[in-house]
Order: C-alpha cells, then sequence, then structure tokens
C-alpha cells in the first residue's frame, strides 16, 4: 500500500498510532483522538493572524524589559535595582556561567527564537510564498517549544518576591510588567500553535508561490 | 471543555503501523514505514525511526535519560542550593531544608509550591516513567487510557520543576547588600537543573504507541 492511498485528510495518533480519518473542522472544533482521547488538531478560528499578532507584541514587550529596572530592593538604606540582562550578568560573575546561560536561555533566548520563528513562518504564510528556509525555521521552532519556560520563571519571580517581602521593601519595576506581558503573549501563542495547520498552511504558501510564478 | 470527539470514526480499527505508514512527529505527514526522510518538514534521524514499533531505541534512550536524572536528583537534594552569608556567617539551605524553613515561617502556600514543584512533581515524574517503561517491556496491557493519559500530564508538568532554580537565580542576582547579607548559589541548582532537563528528555523519549502495541 503505497503513501498516496493516505491523502492529507489522515493523520496517524502521535501517541497511540491509530490511523484517524480527519473530517473537514468547523471553526471552534478540536478533533480528538477516538481511542486514547489525544488532541490531534483543532481548527481555532483566526490563529494565524493571532500567532502573528501575538509573536510580535510578545518580542515588542521582551525588548521594553529590557530597558528598565526590573526589580527594586531597599533594605536597611541600600537600594539594589537589578535589570534583566543585569541579573544574568551577576550570575555569571559569581562564577556560576552555567547556571547563568541555563537560565538565560530558557526564559529569554529561546522564547524569543520562538517568536522570531514564528514571525517568519507566518509572513511565509501570509505573503503566499516560501520564503527560503521557512521549514528549516517551523522544524527547529518545534523542537524548541518543550524549552521555553518564561511562564515558570514568572511564577519563580513571585515566588522570590514572596521570600523577599520579609526581609526588605521590594518593588517590581516597569521591565517586570513588560515581562508579564511577554510572557503572557507567549501562552496565548502556543494556545494557538497547531502544527499541522502550520505545515498545512506553508505548503498552500508553496502551492500560491508555484502557481504564480508559472 | 473537552468535547467528545465529535464527527471523527476511526477509518479501520487499524494502527498506521498495521497499514504501512507512520506519522511524522514533526508535520503530522503520513509517510510509508522506514522513510529515511520527510520530504514535507525535511525531519530525518531518529526522530523518524519511530516507525515499525521497535521499541528498542526508545527505551533505551528513555531508560538512560532516567537513570541520568536520577543519579542528578541525589546530589540535587542532598548538596546545598543555596548559601546565605550575613555578616560573615555562612549558611547552607538544601531543597528540603528551604522548604521547612517557609513552613516554620508560616509561608504555607510558597513552602507548598516549591514541595510540589522540587520534590512531589520530579519524584512522580521518575516514578510514573520508570512505571510506563516496565509495563511496555513485561507487555503489562491494561489501562492503556489511563496510561497515556499520566504519560501526558507529566510530559506538561515537568518543566514546572524550574521554579526553584529560577527563584534561587532572582535571590542571588538580587540579594548582594555586601556585609549585611548575599545570597550564593549551591551547586545543587545546577544539578537540579540537569535533573528536570534529563526527566524531559526521559518524557520526550518514551514512546507512548509502545503501550498500544497490540501483538506481542
Ligand atoms: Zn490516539
Ligand atoms: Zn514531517
Amino acid at each position: 500500500m503505497g503513501v498516496t492511498d493516505f491523502p492529507a485528510v489522515h493523520i496517524a495518533c502521535h501517541e497511540c498510532d491509530l490511523l484517524v480519518a480527519l473530517p473537514v473542522l468547523r471553526p471552534g472544533q478540536h478533533a480528538y483522538c477516538p481511542r486514547c482521547n489525544f488532541l490531534l488538531t483543532a481548527n481555532r478560528p483566526d490563529s494565524q493572524s493571532k500567532i502573528f499578532a501575538y509573536s510580535i507584541a510578545s518580542l515588542i514587550c521582551l525588548a521594553l524589559a529590557n530597558l528598565f529596572p526590573f526589580i527594586t530592593l531597599n533594605a536597611r538604606g541600600m537600594e539594589q535595582s537589578v535589570t534583566l540582562l543585569g541579573s544574568v550578568a551577576i550570575l555569571a560573575t559569581e562564577d556560576h556561567r552555567l547556571l547563568a546561560a541555563v537560565v538565560f536561555a530558557s526564559i529569554a533566548v529561546i522564547p524569543a527564537l520562538l517568536l522570531c520563528g514564528l514571525v517568519y513562518v507566518s509572513v511565509a504564510i501570509r505573503i503566499g510564498r516560501e520564503l527560503p528556509g521557512a521549514r528549516t525555521c517551523l522544524r527547529w521552532t518545534i523542537a524548541l517549544a518543550p524549552w521555553n519556560m518564561a511562564e515558570i520563571f514568572l511564577i519563580g519571580i513571585l515566588v522570590s518576591f514572596i521570600k523577599i517581602v520579609s526581609l526588605a521593601d521590594v518593588e517590581l519595576g516597569l521591565s517586570f510588567w513588560a515581562y508579564a506581558l511577554f510572557t503572557f503573549g507567549v501562552v496565548l501563542v502556543s494556545l494557538n500553535f497547531d502544527r499541522r495547520e502550520l505545515w498545512d498552511l506553508l505548503d498552500a504558501a508553496r502551492a500560491a508561490g508555484h502557481s504564480s510564478h508559472a | 471543555m473537552r468535547p467528545a470527539p465529535r464527527g471523527i470514526r476511526p477509518m479501520h480499527e487499524h494502527t498506521a503501523t498495521a497499514m504501512g505508514v507512520q506519522g511524522c512527529p514533526v508535520c503530522t505527514a503520513v509517510l510509508p514505514i522506514g522513510t529515511p526522510y520527510c520530504a514535507r518538514c525535511g525531519t530525518h534521524g531518529h526522530t523518524l525511526e519511530r516507525a515499525g514499533m521497535t521499541w528498542n531505541g526508545s527505551m533505551q534512550r528513555t531508560w538512560a535519560w532516567l537513570l541520568t536524572s536520577v543519579l542528578l536528583y541525589l546530589p540535587a537534594n542532598f548538596l546545598p542550593i543555596m548559601y546565605t552569608r550575613t555578616w560573615g556567617n555562612l549558611r547552607e539551605s538544601t531543597i528540603l531544608g528551604g522548604v521547612l524553613t517557609l513552613w516554620g515561617h508560616g509561608s504555607y502556600p510558597i513552602a507548598i509550591v516549591i514541595f510540589v514543584a522540587s520534590v512531589l512533581v520530579p519524584v512522580g515524574k521518575i516514578v510514573i516513567l520508570v512505571w510506563l517503561c516496565l509495563s511496555v517491556q513485561l507487555r503489562y496491557k491494561s489501562a492503556r487510557r489511563y496510561k497515556t493519559r499520566l504519560y501526558r500530564i507529566t510530559e506538561f508538568v515537568g518543566r514546572w520543576s524550574m521554579v526553584d532554580v529560577f527563584v534561587v537565580g532572582i535571590l542571588v542576582a538580587l540579594i548582594r547588600l555586601g556585609n549585611v547579607m548575599t545570597i550564593l548559589p549551591g551547586p545543587a541548582a545546577l544539578a537540579f537543573a540537569g535533573m528536570v532537563f534529563t526527566t524531559m528528555l526521559a518524557a520526550g523519549s518514551f514512546d507512548p504507541r509502545l503501550l498500544w502495541v497490540r501483538e506481542a
């Protein structure tokens, strides 16, 4: 039995291997595997525009989060203010470079790469042309997704905030709020992310590009 | 929130493997078994090795990552995660010590958050993955749906263990008041981060389809 017998409407469940014939989903419908209940794919209204918009908005928020003080600490007349990059630099100077690198990668570098990748793929989809490397880009985006820890860092900030409150006055700076918005955007992007849909749209972009060249 | 699958029926009572095809884990394309390279997304290598449902590759990788995570979890718990230096006194705290201190100070919610993220989730994750691996290898076939759901939860919550590492990082960066109080990271922080990453890799290596293989 050749591959042509299974056109694009079939999907093999990632978690139990059942071969499922996908119906056309109405907006808002989700397709779950009948055997193991895995979410196979979903038709989320305007998900592509949402991914594009939230990705750009989040990237702007991340850039803003680097400009202002993140947290300010007041203890016995001493004031200490750190920025996001500054705090990573402090960790690195205390001879814990590997720890600093791990933290910085998982809270800023990886989510930023993810969002940039999605913006690039979205542009390719929206202009209806296959941009160079768009496929590699989407593949890497999918591979990096589990390593993004922005929202966990936000919880970490809140926990440390509560821990320090008993020792000193702490103030959350402008950058903290920018980072919180960035995190919120990343979560919204991941809620609208569907790998099958993005690959289908990239395929459609390639087809459109070929027909316009011909 | 999760409606029953509407309008979706299995095409046959067949798995992709039984039909001689496999799903690409990256782009969901349906490919003939044994295809070394997915033309749609460019994936190749062991990500596509999933075909044919041989448990060797997946199981070996999962066991190897699990063993590494257990080996990292020991120093993560017994070595100090953080040093507090006040007026020349150096005090060290472990993960569990930190939880107990918080509890003693009456900060019950954070104590619970840290306990769940740093103790309950990693230990639970390792235990569940060991059980899933054993039930595949011993061909123990009951409660597949339940086990698949457990796997899904394990995969989802794994990252949240990093909370404590981030808390240490933030405290180190923030509390540097010279002689008054300075906080330094301990060796357990890196070991713990390594433990979180290796359990994530273990969960990623485990192939849940093996729970559903019918014939032995
Ligand atoms: Zn399934
Ligand atoms: Zn593929």
